[in-house]
């Protein structure tokens, strides 16, 4: 990746272009279709269309901003800066209490329960039950193992970027078929019409 | 010597559902290592409700403590225990 110091707007921020010969990942297109697929830690296309090896682009122009790993689990796995430390803190030694990672991390009691539940439902920790003593129970929170993490990670965000990918296609497609029927005209409110609010 | 460990130790030397306890200058001795250490150990599992501290001074393992380990995983774990019953 290759950084350019200011960006198009004039914000003071580093934007960075896909290298080819620098990247930690490599995107490949078909010659004959508009496939195009990302791929991390290959020399070689991952895979043919059309009966061909893909192609490794080698013509990319924009910039884009670099993402910031905070905003990228937020965005994709709904995932607070607080949700990475309890992460981080279940890889160590254990047990401890919700109250001991409360206080060594500076979190309310309940945000850590709030987000012990969360990393369950993302499949990044494993929840067991135990009876307690005297009644009830007392929830239990296990890591999974680093290479299941890894996994379960990157493949999620694979899915948000395949349906941020979605989007964007959609909305040069839209784009072109309302050019296409309307060529009088300039392109409307029909264009954001066309994704639904949140 | 972690928590684990003492937690182990513990239970070996203890029982939940009989209530029997030892005391902590015992499990020191059976660890053979630092008292001080050990205190702290146990105050984190008498926190995350796996052993118990009684009032004379006495340590057990707990039912949840005994079911902890038959989990039988290394992993490191964090325990939610929320309020007691009578709590709630």
């Amino acid at each position: 990746m290759s950084k350019n110091e200011t960006s198009q707007s004039g914000e003071d921020v580093d934007e960075v272009q896909y290298d080819p010969a620098s990247s930690r990942y490599d995107i490949f297109e078909c010659p004959d279709c508009d496939n195009v697929v990302l791929a991390l830690g290959r020399d070689e296309p991952p895979m043919s269309c059309h009966d061909e090896p893909m192609e490794r682009v080698t013509d990319v122009e924009m910039s884009v901003k670099p993402p910031d790993v905070r905003q990228v689990l937020l965005e994709a796995f709904d995932l607070p800066k607080a949700g990475l430390d309890i992460c981080l803190c279940v890889i160590g030694e254990g047990p401890v209490s919700a109250n001991e990672v409360a206080d060594s991390l500076g979190y309310d009691r309940s945000t850590i329960t709030r987000y012990l539940n969360k990393l369950v439902d993302l499949g990044l920790l494993r929840q067991s039950e135990l009876n307690r003593e005297g009644g009830g129970v007392v929830n239990v929170y296990h890591s999974v193992d680093l290479e299941r993490m890894r996994r379960e990670t990157l493949i999620g965000f694979y899915v948000w970027a395949g349906e941020a990918a979605s989007l964007i296609e959609d909305a040069n497609l839209t784009k072109q078929n309302y050019l296409e029927e309307n060529p009088d005209q300039e392109l409307p409110d029909v264009f954001w019409d066309s994704f639904p609010d949140e | 010597m972690n928590r684990r460990t003492t937690l182990e130790h513990l239970a070996r030397m203890t029982d939940a559902e009989r209530e029997e306890t030892t005391t902590i200058e015992t499990l020191v001795a059976a660890l053979d290592t630092d008292k001080r250490a050990v205190e702290i150990h146990l105050t984190g599992l008498d926190a995350c409700e796996l052993a118990r501290i009684d009032p004379d001074g006495t340590v057990r393992v707990t039912i949840t403590g005994e079911e902890f380990l038959e989990l039988d995983t290394e992993e490191a774990i964090i325990v939610d225990s929320g309020p007691p019953c009578s709590e709630k």
